[in-house]
């Protein structure tokens, strides 16, 4: 295993004697060169983990080691890090190349070699020709910019981001995104990123750390976590999903080289379908989870194995995509389907559903509801 | 529709009266301003109005009142050491209570708001009490401690409502990029709070040079300052000297305050 470049070790913060900790013992390892994004809904934890990191807080128990050295109790402005706010923080009295040239100045570099680094930070975010101009008199998202410029001048040994998108606007964030995850990459700066946002998250990320209740739920891939989500908290706050309680039968066959198997499900209500899910499950209650897009919607009964017939309970058209939610016995079930030219389909019409065994997964964590069966 | 609607300003009688009222306001404000400005002119032998004739000899009297000149020294002195000793106490304190959650955070604050509520004639005679045992009373000391009591809730007050405003993830972000405390102090806070701790300042200036009740009982026969020396020579003499003395102190007055609007927008600061 290569030298991780931070390492967070059973950090924990428990903001009074007698409260929930905020933070729950939290293990993680990032790569050099990585952006790590702290994904979960506010009041997770994942801004106390990012001040702790930034030394803005203190921890009360756990450590935190950077290139192996632990920094857990140096000083914030001992650690060499830059950060970007989420209100930018950029000082008000100050220009724009004076904001950026401020970490240099802390650093006493000389100041023939401040000026060509501002320079160069300003020109990394295209705003080369804003230097003397006061910040006040900046765009939203050129204020972001000069935010990100003054954390990226002083090389920091780690960038963390905090929120740095949720105070623009939609079409400006898309550009934000693509532009801060390139010039992330090209600077090659550990970056860790708090946000709420599934899809910034899974834009941006190296790797996804889904926090909820102060713990992390799972750390993985973008891919991992979206197509493979460990608990329940992850399908649900990562994209959208149907959970249906399923009941684990029989192993049909290998799924794929990671270990997965194929089994035989059956859930109370619908009957029984093909899954796919971790080896060893058979015999059990787990949860099935299936993406609304996954689900394969046909107005006529096809040709297929045994599809499932329901009535269409609520239409959404969204221009691309139409999102259908559909009646099966007891049952709803959210589906999508690419729109077409011609007749939508309305409230009230039959509709079929299937599915194909390796896009409904078995949750491997048991969550609340299989153990509520289980009893 | 077939008729285009015409919007016709109407006469709004509301206008005119509200014009009236800030005027009358004005001139409720401004009259005893005015009356002295017209008596210091006056020939009139005594303070009394109206006046007959023009004259500058009152003005032409004040440099040879010697009183007068060691009042305004004193006032100075007291009002620059105060004002100096105010911000280095009144600007960390406010700090403070905004920045950190303390046991009786809200009795600090009010103990340090009370002088304002607390009538000067009650705390000029709890001081002379005070101060007499100590050796205090009719020193430079003894008045700065005084008028530093009255004036610290001014600085506190203005400190603080510049920094309700501010965003401290500022401060966050300079200790961040290296900043030690110090210097996060000195480059990023006070620059930020800096339109407060001005107002501030100058409030306790003025309030200070202004200042009578205190420093008659502190220091009368002792170091008396120029409002004291102001009441001594009315008692004694009923010459428009005071007048025109009173003309110079509302310039220099509206001067420090004009100053200080144009160099740092105090309208911004009291905001």
């Amino acid at each position: 295993m290569t030298e991780s470049k931070l390492s967070i070790v059973d950090l924990t913060k428990r903001y009074a004697a007698g409260l929930e900790p905020a933070v729950d013992r939290l293990n993680m390892e990032v790569e050099e060169g990585h952006l790590v994004a702290l994904l979960g809904p506010s009041g997770c934890g994942k801004t106390t983990t990012l001040r702790m990191v930034a030394g803005l807080m203190d921890p009360t128990a756990g450590s935190i080691v950077v290139d192996g050295k632990e920094i857990t109790h140096t000083p914030v402005n001992k650690r060499g890090m830059g950060m970007v706010f989420q209100s930018y923080a950029l000082f008000p009295h100050m220009n724009v190349e004076q904001n950026v040239a401020f970490g240099l100045e802390m650093r006493q570099v000389p100041k023939a070699q401040q000026k060509a680094r501002v320079a160069a930070a300003l020109d990394m975010v295209q705003l080369g020709h804003l230097g003397k101009r006061q910040t006040k008199e900046l765009s939203g998202g050129q204020q972001q910019r000069i935010a990100l410029a003054r954390a990226l001048v002083v090389e920091p040994t780690l960038l963390l981001l905090d929120e740095p998108l949720s105070n623009l606007d939609a079409k400006l964030r898309e550009t934000m995104r693509t532009e801060i995850r390139s010039i992330q990459q090209r600077t090659r700066a550990t970056t860790l990123f708090v946000t709420h946002d599934q899809d910034e998250a899974l834009d941006m990320a190296d790797r996804i750390a889904v926090m909820n209740g102060g713990l992390i739920e799972q750390f993985g891939s973008p891919t991992e976590v979206y197509e493979r989500p460990r608990t329940h908290f992850v399908a649900n706050f990562i994209g959208q999903a149907n959970f249906l309680d399923a009941r684990v039968g029989a192993e049909t066959g290998r799924a794929n080289l990671a270990g997965e198997s194929y089994y035989r499900v059956e859930v109370e209500g619908l009957g029984q379908f093909g899954a796919v899910g971790s080896a060893g499950l058979a015999g059990t209650t787990h949860e099935l989870v299936i993406r609304p897009h996954r689900l394969g919607v046909s107005l006529a009964p096809g040709p297929g194995p045994a599809p499932l017939a329901g009535t269409i309970e609520r239409v959404s058209y969204t221009g691309d995509a139409l999102a259908v939610a559909v009646r099966v016995g007891e049952k709803l079930l959210q589906a999508q389907m690419p729109t077409i030219s011609g007749d939508l389909p309305r409230v009230g019409d039959a509709a079929y559903l299937s599915w194909a065994p390796e896009d409904a997964y078995l949750l491997p964590a048991p969550g609340a509801v299989a153990e509520r069966l289980a009893a | 529709m077939s008729e285009a609607k015409v919007f016709k300003p109407r006469f709004n009688p509301a206008k005119p009266a509200f014009g009236l009222l800030v005027f009358l306001l004005y001139l409720f404000l401004l009259a005893p301003l005015l009356i002295v400005f017209v008596v210091s002119f006056a020939a009139n032998q005594y303070l009394s109005f109206p006046p007959e004739g023009f004259t500058l000899k009152w003005y032409g009297m004040l440099p040879q009142e010697g009183t007068f000149m060691e009042g305004m020294k004193v006032s100075l002195i007291v009002a620059v050491i105060v004002t100096l000793i105010v911000l280095a106490l009144g600007v960390p304190a406010a700090l403070a209570l905004d920045r950190f959650e303390f046991k009786a955070k809200a009795a600090v604050q009010s103990f340090f708001l009370s002088p304002l509520l607390i009538p000067s004639i009650v705390l000029a005679l709890g001081m002379v009490l005070l101060f007499g045992p100590l050796k205090l009373t009719n020193t430079y000391a003894g008045i700065v401690i005084g008028h530093v009591a009255i004036t610290i809730p001014f600085v506190i007050r203005t400190t603080l409502m510049s920094l309700a405003t501010t965003d401290t993830s500022c401060e966050a972000a300079a200790r961040i990029l290296g900043a030690g405390s110090w210097t996060v102090f000195r480059r990023v806070t006070l620059p930020i709070i800096q339109p407060g701790v001005i107002a501030g300042g100058v409030i306790a200036f003025i309030v200070s040079f202004d200042e009578a009740v205190i420093s008659l009982f502190v220091a009368e026969s002792g170091l008396p300052t120029l409002p004291v020396q102001v009441l001594r020579y009315v008692e004694n003499s009923a010459d428009a000297a005071v007048a025109a003395l009173s003309v110079i102190l509302i310039l220099i007055s509206l001067a420090v305050v004009v100053v200080v609007e144009r160099v740092m927008g105090l309208r911004k600061a009291l905001r």
